[in-house]
């Protein structure tokens, strides 16, 4: 028996029940705000620290490079506790901070366009130096341009695990204000069942700004992807 | 004359700041962490809109923290961190670890509220001979089944087996069942198989917890049973209201709490379900009494704070209380007078299928109250998913569950 593609009877009034059940106007701000400014945050971080392990040559670099793709190998959930008691201490708990901050690092972005980095040949450096560009010139105007894709892929990857996170929301936020959508959607499943037809609803408006997203940079990102392997 | 009208409204002044001062100082705030999805979210919210119209000094904020899992892992960072809610939702077991920093209920209630409790709900609620937390979201395991395939539902595990078997079929001959007579989720709910164990007369480990039991004569008895149900059942790890819906499974056994969602699956599939107390086993037809009770925290807590709190969990066990929540919660009432309430002997009367989750639910047995229940629901989890797969025999998944379990008691 084949199934059914299109709904004899459609239920719209599902969308709108769906979006009744929680404050879903304000988890979706959250969500934005949170996925855009750690994204941002992300980026240039990493491209700060990538180029200092790829480019720049510094006491104890391998040996700091190690560590910090050491902290890759501690799983997040055995570091939960430890987070909310520091998120507790420094007064961010609910608040934005605590959304936002933690996030606006990653090794992996930076490991990743360490790699991109090292790819460019050390004489494009050397050439610029040797004209007057400083360092962070030739960042700018010639790694940067040079690593759109690698670049997109940190973006886009940070942009979607923000809007996917989960865990961290709800550990470090009570209030509805600072929930996102993620938190919302868990609202619809219980231990003995799931009300489907909501949760479908609110799914779909869920991953609309995401495809979105994806739509306008879908170039960028399939060559990305293609370039350094990384789905 | 200027003078005195000065002092006047000075002292007018004075007696509003003061006055309001004393109402402010009255005010109350407490926090509730519960796990209650958006189906019970509204009623949760009504019961306690209820108690601040009754208490307008306490305020109530009521925060979801996700499912059970989640609520279990917010309070276990919370109380490292000493921002714990008043009040919040807990488990039997999560609460054993915790219970210095928790402030018992059952000394504030008067005795008449506590001999009121169901009696099956109160050991699992005492720590250190004390009532410390108090029953709140409870329902219980019942037997469900198809009343077109199956006219009276069986009583004893012989029946329920035979049934079982006659009903399995492959209704398009193509080899492979597409009907089973039964279904279970061992993964998901290891209580199906404490249900034998309990109706076998076993039990995980002895009284006080120094050995474990769950291997000896009775466990295997359970065990082989569930075995000998096996080839008749659909083993799935997704919820039996999507197999009953699909037309896969006759009868099963699942929460009461379920019962919401099972039946809208009997209703879009086009059948009728019924509901009956679970089969009979060989020493007893008990069956396991499920969710969450309340716990008042007493670190970090004014005396006030706490004290409210008190009085929304003996607010929230009163017989109309519970009973509302049962009606809309499709959870069972916790405390004895309920079950005699004008009210809940109507809502019987209208719902056939309430009579057997009350009975069932009078002769329930609770989880155990181990600290380390958590992990040795995971193996026996394991264990009975093996055997009900046919990857292990009853006898070496049982001895095995029964090492690593031992290992958790020291």
């Amino acid at each position: 028996m084949p199934p059914q593609w299109l709904p004899k009877d459609p239920q719209w009034v599902n969308y709108i029940k769906a979006w009744n059940v929680a404050p879903f106007g304000r988890y979706f701000f959250n969500s934005f705000f949170m996925a855009i400014t750690t994204t941002i945050g992300e980026v240039i971080t990493s491209i700060l620290a990538a180029y200092a392990f790829a480019k720049m040559t510094f006491f104890g670099k391998n040996f700091l490079f190690a560590i910090l793709l050491g902290t890759l190998m501690i799983p997040g959930q055995m570091l939960l506790i430890p987070n909310y008691v520091t998120i507790t201490r420094l007064g961010w708990f609910d608040h934005y901070e605590a959304l936002i901050i933690p996030w606006l690092a990653s090794v992996f972005g930076i490991f990743l366009l360490r790699q991109f980095f090292r790819s460019i040949p050390d004489e494009l450096q050397d050439a610029a130096r040797m004209d007057g560009c400083s360092r962070l010139r030739f960042l700018w105007q010639i790694v940067v341009p040079l690593s759109k894709p690698a670049i997109m892929t940190v973006a886009l990857l940070k942009f979607l695990g923000s809007w996917n996170a989960f865990l961290w929301v709800l550990i470090m936020t009570n209030s509805d204000k600072m929930r996102t959508v993620p938190v919302g959607l868990t609202l619809f499943s219980s231990e003995v069942g799931t009300a489907y037809e909501q949760l479908m609803a609110a799914s779909v408006l869920a991953i609309i700004p995401v495809l979105i997203l994806f739509f306008f940079t879908q170039k960028q990102f399939i060559q990305g992807v293609a370039r350094t392997g990384i789905k | 004359m200027m003078r005195s009208w000065k002092m006047l409204s000075v002292g007018l002044i004075l007696v509003l700041v003061f006055g309001v001062l004393a109402v402010a100082d009255d005010q109350v705030q407490i926090t509730f962490w519960h796990a209650m999805a958006s189906r019970h979210q509204p009623h949760l919210q009504k019961l306690v809109d209820d108690f601040m119209a009754e208490n307008p000094n306490i305020t109530v904020e009521l925060i979801y923290q996700g499912g059970y899992g989640d609520l279990q892992q917010k309070i276990n960072a919370a109380v490292v961190a000493g921002n714990v809610p008043t009040i919040a939702q807990v488990y039997e077991n999560w609460v054993t670890p915790i219970v210095d920093i928790l402030y018992p209920i059952g000394p504030s209630m008067t005795d008449e509220e506590k001999a009121d409790i169901i009696d099956g709900l109160v050991p699992s609620n005492t720590y250190n001979g004390i009532l410390y937390t108090v029953p709140f979201n409870k329902s219980i395991m019942v037997f469900y089944y198809r009343k077109d395939l199956v006219p009276t539902p069986p009583t004893n595990w012989e029946e329920y087996l035979q049934m079982a078997k006659d009903l399995t079929k492959d209704t398009n001959d193509d080899g492979t069942i597409d009907l089973f007579g039964t279904g279970f989720r061992p993964a998901a709910n290891p209580e199906q198989f404490l249900n034998f164990l309990e109706e076998a007369g076993g039990s995980i480990l002895n009284d006080d917890w120094t050995e474990v039991t769950i291997n000896d004569e009775a466990g295997l008895e359970a065990m082989e049973y569930a075995a000998s149900l096996a080839p008749y059942s659909l083993i799935t790890s997704s919820y039996m209201s999507d197999a009953f819906q699909a037309g896969q499974v006759c009868m099963f056994i699942d929460t009461s709490a379920g019962y919401y969602y099972n039946n809208k699956a009997a209703e879009t599939a086009g059948f009728e379900m019924g509901v009956a107390r679970i089969p009979m086993g060989p020493v007893n037809q008990k069956s396991m009494i499920q969710g969450t009770n309340l716990a008042v925290f007493d670190m970090n807590q004014t005396q006030k704070q706490k004290d409210a709190a008190v009085k929304l969990a003996r607010f929230l066990i009163r017989a109309e209380n519970t009973v509302y929540w049962a009606e809309k919660g499709g959870y069972q009432p916790v405390t004895k007078s309920a079950y005699v309430t004008e009210e809940w002997e109507n809502w019987i009367a209208e719902h056939e299928y309430q009579q057997a989750m009350s009975e069932q639910m009078l002769d329930g047995f609770a989880q155990i109250l181990h600290p380390n229940y958590g992990d040795m629901r995971d193996i026996i989890a394991t264990m009975f998913e093996e055997v009900m797969l046919g990857e292990a025999t009853p006898k070496q998944a049982l001895d095995n569950a029964a090492e690593e379990i031992e290992a958790l008691l020291e």
